[in-house]
């Protein structure tokens, strides 16, 4: 049994082609880095991951439930077991670095005990325990990345889905962010990482799937982001 | 169920303090709503008491002629007293009359002479009759015309209390009318100031709601502490709107009062307290949890 797949998976925004036929999987505890010139399709793929988006046609699996036929509630547990990590950070502004965290916990139902146990753990994990009581405008792009990576990371999900994670980041901090999400998928957990920076990818030595056109060109083990 | 509830609380509360400058802005909004709302309460029982003020100013008075016996007069009351719809009559003998004529006119050198060379009391003994309502005015007005001791009469004020009974009757249905109108006006006025005050700041936190909603939040997770926030906000609103009244009252109540006597608006506000607070509240609260209720669904789709 796969953790993800897509099964002839095609997504169209009114006339226009996105995806077209797609069919891949992906297995526990793997990283894999989606590569492709922005506008290809990467983030429209993530997204179908968490249904923000559903396909035009086709199936997409998730621990061999398909996406496509949850009911609304199913929905929102799904996302407690996929961490998605943004490029543009989605912190809450109104919540402190310790209570961005929190949050998804709470919103799985853990106790205050658990909740005031584990969140400084996580934060410590991602280097953080100073800042737990800043606000987002308070943290550099960095310190607001690895709070994100905190919060997906709070709940032990299967997967994390890293959407461009460096996008407004400096080549020391991203480094820093994709480090970080090596060392999780070390400890088990699943990645995909969207992104279009060659330099990142092709260090990783990581499954790489590359998208053109809304197609995958090649699908490679130790793969490499040619241009 | 307790630590969601709690959880709801809490982060109501932290909403609001944290975005404290919008929180302000719909209480404000709310206040401006109930004020309105309160308003209309006030409104219209000031209404109501100018409009029973001026029925108990409504009366037949009926005047014999002199040389009717008091006794007589007295049995024509008591049978009168039968009536249904009359609620009370009041005997004046001719002593009584003129002693209130003369207090009335004591300042009046030229009446007070007038009456020393007359010699004897000119004025007649009268029953007050007061009806039940201001309907059976001219019904009772009919039957004195048209009783056996109408040649003991010198008049019955026919047609100006005719005039009056009918002018009365028919502020009392406007006042009535004008009211509810006023009411419906206003209260739905008051309800959509302070639904899109809500529906606004709700749409300016789209964003925060669907980050709740990316890391998993359910939709009652996520719209509980914003119909909680809501029925917050109606609440202090309800307060800061009391508290208003009550020092509009406490500063113009009295000159209010000096202008137009018997309409009571601080008797009625005070003797009213709970109920007029009651129902701000319930209004308040009702508004801000449906505003923000509907903002949600509409523009975010929970």
């Amino acid at each position: 049994m796969s953790l993800i797949y897509f099964k002839n998976v095609s997504k169209s925004y009114n006339d226009s082609l996105i995806l077209d036929n797609v069919t891949f999987t992906v297995e526990t505890g793997e990283f894999v880095s989606l590569v492709g010139r922005s506008g290809v399709g990467k983030t429209t793929l993530l997204k179908m991951l968490i249904r923000e988006e559903l396909p035009t046609k086709g199936k997409i699996y998730f621990n061999d439930k398909e996406i496509n036929k949850l009911k609304l509630q199913e929905i929102s547990l799904l996302r407690r077991k996929i961490g998605v990590v943004f490029q543009d950070f989605k912190l809450l502004s109104n919540k402190t670095a310790f209570e961005n965290v929190a949050f998804a916990m709470e919103v799985a139902g853990y106790s205050e005990e658990d909740i005031k146990k584990d969140v400084p753990e996580v934060l410590k994990l991602v280097n953080l325990q100073n800042k737990a009581d800043n606000f987002p405008y308070q943290l550099s792009a960095g310190e607001k990345q690895r709070t994100v990576i905190a919060r997906a990371l709070i709940q032990r999900p299967e997967l994390i889905l890293a959407d461009e994670p460096t996008g407004n980041l400096d080549p020391i901090n991203s480094w820093d962010i994709i480090k970080l999400l090596v060392k999780i998928n070390e400890l088990g957990t699943a990645v995909m990482l969207a992104s279009h920076d060659k330099e990142i990818v092709n260090t990783l030595g990581k499954r790489v799937i590359s998208l053109e056109d809304g197609k995958i060109i090649r699908d490679e083990q130790e793969g490499r982001y040619l241009i | 169920m307790i630590q969601i509830i709690q959880r709801m609380f809490k982060t109501a509360w932290q909403g609001m303090k944290r975005n404290s400058w919008l929180s302000i802005a719909c209480i404000v909004m709310m206040t401006l709503s109930l004020l309105i709302f309160s308003s209309i309460l006030i409104f219209n029982h000031a209404a109501n008491t100018l409009v029973n003020t001026l029925k108990e100013k409504m009366d037949i008075t009926i005047y014999f002629k002199t040389d009717v016996p008091e006794e007589d007069i007295l049995k024509i009351r008591d049978e009168l007293l039968s009536d249904e719809a009359i609620a009370k009559i009041n005997y004046v003998s001719k002593e009584d009359a003129l002693k209130a004529f003369e207090e009335r006119s004591k300042y009046n050198p030229t009446i007070q002479k007038a009456l020393d060379e007359l010699g004897e009391n000119p004025l007649a003994a009268s029953l007050n009759i007061k009806a039940k309502k201001t309907e059976d005015y001219n019904t009772i007005i009919e039957s004195v015309k048209n009783s056996v001791f109408k040649d003991k009469l010198i008049t019955v004020d026919l047609a100006e209390n005719q005039k009056v009974v009918s002018r009365v009757d028919a502020l009392a249905k406007a006042v009535k009318i004008g009211s509810l109108f006023a009411i419906s006006v206003l209260a739905c006025l008051s309800f959509i100031i302070g639904f899109n005050t809500i529906r606004m700041a709700i749409y300016s936190l789209k964003e925060e709601v669907e980050i709740m909603k990316l890391v998993g939040a359910s939709n009652w997770f996520v719209r509980g502490p914003f119909l909680l926030e809501g029925a917050l906000q109606g609440f202090i609103s309800s307060i800061s709107t009391t508290v208003i009244f009550s020092l509009l009252l406490l500063v113009f109540g009295g000159k209010i009062e000096n202008f137009v006597p018997g309409l009571g608006l601080n008797v009625y506000f005070w003797s009213h307290f709970w109920f007029i607070f009651f129902l701000q509240t319930a209004f308040g609260i009702f508004l801000g949890i449906i505003s923000s209720f509907w903002a949600l669904n509409h523009y975010l789709k929970i």
